[in-house]
């Protein structure tokens, strides 16, 4: 479901899950959080390959962003027209930054 | 309107991803603009899982039939179950909107995504229906406001 990549306090989740959805959501969150466990303060999600989210997949996406804190940071790279649609109408695409492709988010994320 | 195009899901989540694929394919063959296809997807699954988790509590034994019916310009999607009923105004109310929350959101935007929503229960049987109008006369096909 996902490939973690560590790259010092960046992490690079790649989502290969085309459904992001209640049935995939419990895992991908223990799948991060497994993973992760502390150890980014900065995750770039690349969700090229995710044609759909629902909202418990979306929960899962700010459960992360809680799980950085405050001083942590979120961006988004690739979110189809499904997924960016899910975020416009929560208005989440006003707490998460959204990007075209992994290059645009490592930039938002400094790096 | 068309015939109803019918397919019923046992009531799990897992089982949820037929229901959307079979509203693409409704929305594919009737040249649904790509956009209301993607809201009227996003509202379906949002109210399948509902039925899932509330309608159902969890339950593996229930089923989840859901009708689409195709117009001009109109998407309607019946979806029928036999959990326990929806409380009064529950699908209509005025919901805050929460950043932070990290559930809770379904209803939202099913009511974000559809233009019209009927609930009701006859005989033990819950019907809810949600109608989706989109412009069919631009090549985009873009959603009617409002």
């Amino acid at each position: 479901m996902t490939i973690i990549t560590l790259d010092g306090d960046l992490a690079i989740i790649k989502v290969t899950a085309a459904r992001l959805d209640a049935a995939a959501g419990p895992a991908f969150k223990a799948d991060i959080q497994a993973q992760l466990n502390g150890r980014a303060k900065r995750v770039l999600l690349d969700m090229g390959d995710v044609s759909f989210m629902d909202s418990t997949g979306l929960g899962v996406l700010v459960s992360l962003l809680k799980m950085l804190g405050k001083d942590g940071a979120l961006a988004v790279a690739g979110a189809q027209p499904s997924v960016r649609r899910l975020f416009e109408l929560t208005r989440l695409d006003t707490v998460f930054s959204l990007t075209n492709s992994v290059d645009s988010a490592r930039a938002v994320l400094g790096d | 309107m068309t015939e109803p195009d019918i397919v019923e899901i046992p009531a799990r989540l897992d089982a949820v991803a037929q229901l959307a694929d079979h509203l693409n394919a409704s929305c594919a063959n009737a040249g649904v603009a790509p956009q209301a296809a993607i809201d009227l997807e996003l509202a379906l699954v949002e109210a399948a899982n509902n039925i899932i988790l509330h309608g159902y509590a969890g339950r593996s034994d229930g089923t989840i039939r859901l009708a689409v019916r195709q117009g001009h310009g109109v998407v309607e999607l019946d979806l029928t179950d036999l959990g326990i009923p929806m409380e009064d105004g529950q699908m209509t109310m005025c919901r805050p909107f929460s950043l932070e929350a990290e559930s809770g959101r379904g209803i939202q935007i099913i009511q974000s995504c559809i233009d019209v929503i009927d609930y009701h229960r006859n005989a033990g049987i819950n019907c809810l229906s949600l109608k989706k109008f989109f412009d069919p006369s631009t090549p985009t096909g873009n959603p009617v406001p409002g």
